[in-house]
């Protein structure tokens, strides 16, 4: 049962959301999942594409379970005909709606003049790919990628990582303190009001589990490092794949 | 015929989900991954889906061919992993056409009697696979005859050239040994059924070394089988909750 092990860890991170109203035939499906996962923390429950299913949102992640409470179904539906992932849709709505609700003065913006994408970035100063993705900021710029970035420093709270992102941040000139932070350079010990903590919490909640994390426009998490053309094309299938899928 | 005439043209589009299990995933598969190896399908304990192995990942599909879910799947009550289930029935139906001439084998001598059979996908150039072999004698004299299966992984070049030359050795079992305990094994070549394993492997979904498998299939843990005692109780439960089961 490892896999829901991993879910429940990721479920301790998080703060029990409002939940919606219940429907009586959602017992079962509710009984069903604390019965497996007893510390869970149900965000929804809602109807499924999958017949005789109830999707049911925990964190930043997705179950299925049968009307009657007898089975629960973990992993990535896909609608084959369509060639759609299903889950990755719907757990997008939520990424987006949490990923937009940052006001700019928490990100650390890298953007060209007329941007034609924005991506959102999790990212560690201490993370190889992270470093290399932010050596050619120029070139996402470059393709109209606007790059905000947020922090997620994997060692999490009162760590070296944690600590640098905290002095970044706090720097007179934020944008170069974390260049040259990406560059190698140990960046001078700053202190302030930061928002390192709030991000390093958002991030579990949309399900960041490494760095860099990346969500595109509609929410969709793209995973990890991709160079500039191959950006630029994952951001064009995907534009063109929200327009024809909706 | 319950259905009249005029429907023929419908009944003739939809044969594709008509058919066998197997025509069934493989077109859904088709659509999603075209690439991608089915290796095997069965019907699910799930009411509803196919079970496959498609391309070495546990898949259930819905008998209309329109989703995939690529994932695990529970039984609530029993909080059983389903998909592990399903997944040891088919590694064992492929194992058991796996012959001894195939294996290097490890028995409990004399006076010693087998308890248990495991099987270990193992790689010469992996230093779990090397640590396990050490303590061979242990196994073997807590009652465990491990049979082991060649599997040199992609990311040790030249490990196939090792496991070959001792599989053309005049004695098998100590060149195994030798090699296990980082003697070059030489350059020995002969018909020898390393390629075929490492074929059978992947098609298993088997990623890594060493991999032990109990006799009917399931997959144990690393850190349990890496000592020698918790194997030996490990396999004592299982044994017993399998009679306690049949």
């Amino acid at each position: 049962m490892k896999r829901i092990l991993c879910l429940s860890l990721a479920l301790a991170v998080l703060a029990p959301l409002a939940q919606a109203a219940e429907k009586p035939e959602d017992a079962a499906v509710r009984k069903a999942l604390t019965d497996l996962v007893p510390q869970a923390k149900i965000d929804s429950i809602e109807a499924s594409p999958l017949p005789g299913y109830r999707q049911v949102i925990v964190g930043s992640q997705m179950v299925y379970i049968s009307e009657d409470g007898k089975y629960m179904l973990q992993g990535t539906l896909y609608d084959a005909p369509a060639k759609r992932d299903l889950t990755a849709a719907r757990l997008a709505v939520d990424h987006k709606r949490k990923v937009d609700a940052v006001p700019l003065n928490r990100r650390i913006v890298f953007a060209p003049d007329k941007p034609k994408y924005k991506i959102t970035v999790f990212t560690d100063i201490d993370c190889g790919y992270c470093r290399k993705l932010h050596s050619q900021i120029a070139e996402y710029n470059k393709r109209g990628i606007e790059v905000d970035y947020l922090f997620f420093p994997r060692s999490g709270p009162n760590s070296p990582s944690f600590d640098k992102a905290i002095s970044v941040w706090c720097a007179k000139d934020r944008n170069a303190a974390f260049t040259a932070a990406k560059a190698g350079k140990t960046p001078t010990p700053a202190k302030c009001d930061n928002p390192i903590a709030e991000d390093y919490k958002l991030g579990a909640e949309v399900g960041v589990d490494g760095t860099p994390t990346i969500f595109a426009p509609d929410g969709t998490k793209i995973g990890g490092y991709l160079s500039p053309d191959q950006m630029l094309a994952k951001l064009q299938t995907l534009g063109t794949a929200t327009l024809a899928g909706n | 015929m319950r259905f009249p005439l005029f429907v023929t043209g419908l009944l003739l589009a939809a044969s594709a989900f008509a058919g066998a299990p197997e025509d069934t995933v493989r077109a859904a598969m088709g659509k999603l991954a075209p690439q991608v190896k089915i290796d095997a399908v069965q019907e699910s304990v799930i009411p509803g889906f196919y079970e496959a192995i498609a391309g070495g990942q546990f898949v259930y599909v819905t008998k209309d061919g329109k989703y995939v879910i690529d994932g695990n799947a529970y039984d609530v009550a029993n909080r059983r992993d389903l998909t592990a289930g399903a997944r040891a029935k088919v590694r064992k139906s492929a194992l058991d056409k796996v012959g001894p001439e195939k294996r290097i084998a490890f028995a409990p001598a004399a006076p010693l009697t087998t308890k248990h059979k495991v099987i270990v996908f193992t790689d010469v150039d992996c230093p779990f696979c090397r640590r396990f072999h050490e303590q061979i004698a242990q196994y073997t004299a807590k009652g465990i005859a491990v049979d082991y299966l060649f599997y040199p992984l992609s990311i040790h070049p030249g490990a196939d050239k090792k496991a070959e030359a001792v599989w053309c050795s005049k004695d098998r079992p100590n060149a195994f040994t030798a090699a296990m305990a980082g003697q070059d094994p030489g350059k020995a070549t002969c018909p020898n059924p390393v390629p075929e394993l490492t074929q059978l492997a992947q098609s298993l979904g088997i990623s890594g070394t060493p991999t032990m498998l109990a006799d009917d299939g399931t997959q144990i843990p690393a850190q349990i089988a890496m000592s020698p005692d918790q194997l030996a109780a490990e396999l004592d439960r299982m044994a017993q909750a399998s009679a306690a089961h049949n």
